[in-house]
């Protein structure tokens, strides 16, 4: 078997997280790509590939900042999620296609809430199906998967809070959080916040702010020279598949899994790795529904058992497998795209720079980022330092 | 004269104008493959099991159970106001292949809604626009004190 170059994300940076920040989006862009390439102590001149994360356009979105880096010959164009962007570009690296790669998103001006956009003065026309003719967003689609889930599997409302509580302990010793400064939660305090759409609190939301966020990813020879220790992509894979986009094969909840099995298993796979030597790992947490329903897609319980899997603190720090040691999108920050936002607290984690929250001697560290309402989109990576 | 209305309405196509054309002549009809026998919801434009694309419309019962719902306390913009609000997802009567429907449901006192309950299609013409819209209801009445 012949060598495969590895690649390893190199530089990370992460702009003030903020409900509004009063910033463009470019200005934010351009802060995390420098704060990045600064971190990794690389150049401009240095990037060959770029993945802006679930850019639209997507091909004038890539000349744009081809462009804006001197009209660089880029070799490879990604899309995706973060964690998809990050095995993609990685893999790009070792088959050798480019050498060092961006992966970066930014959010400004609000927009994802419900009361974010004013009411139109005629009826707009949406495609076909959408879910928005019939008054239904993320949250009441989330909140249908949770009601059905906490149906058949006998999950109380108790049960989705505890991971709000969980995340928001975590969000409080972590000073970039944009929640952790409002101290902790209770149970009670979740299943007393208003109701958005029955059975998903307030507090069983992410929540929604500005900012931006960049990685970059470099090729083994290059990576060793950077200023900061190489954390290695060992393997990783992103997967799609109908969930309740508009409808879903029954049954919702099947033994094999969906979309966010399938690029796990294939991301342990690749990575070599086994479920029990993850030291760390953010998971995408848009609701407490979701952070429950990824425990177990990924197979670190049973399906049903997410919330024993909780209540026995696994995922606490100090626990078996420590999650979201960030505050997650729940209580960290969710701009836009946040799905990135999950590698880099993995990646500071292993290199040893989160501080109070910091898990000791972590060295392999798993994330997990997804979307497309509920599950059908899903990208999985596996991270170590040597 | 009434207030126009101002929620998303769907584009008609070609694809799927005997949908909405179908809704309008009271009859919610659903894409049903000539070739295998398989219904599809959503449409699309060829069977997502065999992949032909000789497709025929053909009227279903439009009853159903509910298979899940959510009653929603805080609408989109031009929802606001019909807070609260009930969306269902809807396993329609048709089988083998499951059709599950996202709409709204109307005329169920909220403490009686549940996973389960039977309703029916209903059709609704939107004043001042080229839509019927379809939203369920409970198929027998449902008292707020119980009894279905």
């Amino acid at each position: 078997m012949s060598a495969t170059r590895r690649a390893a994300v190199v530089g990370v940076y992460t702009t003030e997280q903020g409900k509004r920040l009063g910033r463009t989006k470019v200005s934010l862009e351009l802060e995390a790509i420098k704060g990045a390439l600064a971190d990794a102590g690389l150049a401009h001149t240095d990037v060959d590939g770029l993945s802006p994360l679930l850019a639209e356009p997507w091909s004038k979105t890539h000349m744009y900042w081809a462009e804006q880096l001197g009209e660089r010959p880029i070799t490879y164009i990604g899309t995706g999620q973060g964690e998809g962007a990050v095995a993609k570009a990685a893999a790009a690296i070792s088959a050798g296609t480019c050498n060092v790669a961006l992966a970066w998103v930014a959010h400004a001006g609000g927009g994802n809430s419900p009361g974010s956009k004013a009411v139109p003065t005629a009826a707009p026309r949406m495609p076909d199906f959408h879910w928005e003719i019939q008054g239904a967003y993320m949250t009441p689609l989330y909140a249908l998967w949770a009601q059905r889930y906490m149906h058949e599997f006998g999950v109380s409302s108790e049960d989705l809070a505890q991971v709000a509580v969980i995340h928001r302990d975590h969000a409080v010793l972590n000073p970039d959080s944009v929640m952790g400064r409002k101290g902790p939660v209770t149970v009670e305090d979740v299943l007393s916040s208003r109701m958005v759409a029955d059975p998903l609190h307030l507090l069983d939301c992410s929540i929604e702010n500005d900012g931006g966020y960049a990685l970059v990813l470099a090729a083994e020879d290059i990576a060793k020279d950077c200023r900061n220790t190489p954390v290695w992509v060992l393997g990783g894979a992103e997967a799609t598949a109908t969930d309740v986009y508009q409808t879903f094969n029954n049954p919702w909840f099947p033994e094999e899994g969906k979309s966010v099995r399938r690029c796990t298993d294939m991301a342990f796979d690749i990575a070599g790795v086994s479920r029990s030597e993850i030291d760390v790992a953010n998971l995408y947490d848009c609701f407490t529904i979701t952070m429950l329903r990824n425990l177990e897609e990924m197979g670190f319980c049973k399906i049903g058992e997410g919330p024993d899997y909780v209540r026995e603190g696994h995922t606490r720090l100090g626990g078996s497998m420590p999650c979201n040691t960030d505050g997650g999108l729940l209580s960290n920050s969710h701009n836009g795209n946040p799905s990135g936002m999950s590698v880099i607290e993995v990646v500071r984690q292993l290199r040893g720079e989160c501080g109070e929250r910091q898990v000791p001697g972590a060295r392999i560290g798993l994330a997990l980022g997804q979307g497309g309402s509920v599950h059908g989109l899903a990208s999985t990576v596996v991270l170590a330092h040597d | 004269m009434t207030a126009p209305y101002l929620k998303p309405l769907p584009q008609v196509s070609e694809e799927n104008r005997p949908f909405w054309e179908g809704l309008s002549e009271r009859e919610f009809r659903g894409p049903r493959c000539r070739s295998c026998g398989q219904f599809g919801w959503v449409p699309y434009p060829a069977c997502r099991n065999c992949f032909s694309t000789d497709i025929e419309w053909v009227p279903l019962s439009g009853r159903g159970v509910i298979y899940s719902y959510s009653v929603v306390h805080r609408g989109p913009a031009a929802f606001a106001g019909d807070t609260p609000y009930v969306v269902v997802m809807v396993e329609l009567a048709e089988q083998p292949q499951p059709m599950i429907v996202l709409g709204q449901l109307d005329d169920c006192p909220l403490d009686q809604v549940r996973i389960g309950l039977p309703v029916s299609v209903t059709f609704h013409d939107i004043p001042g626009e080229d839509v019927t819209l379809y939203r369920f209801a409970p198929s027998t009445p449902v008292g707020s004190n119980g009894g279905d």
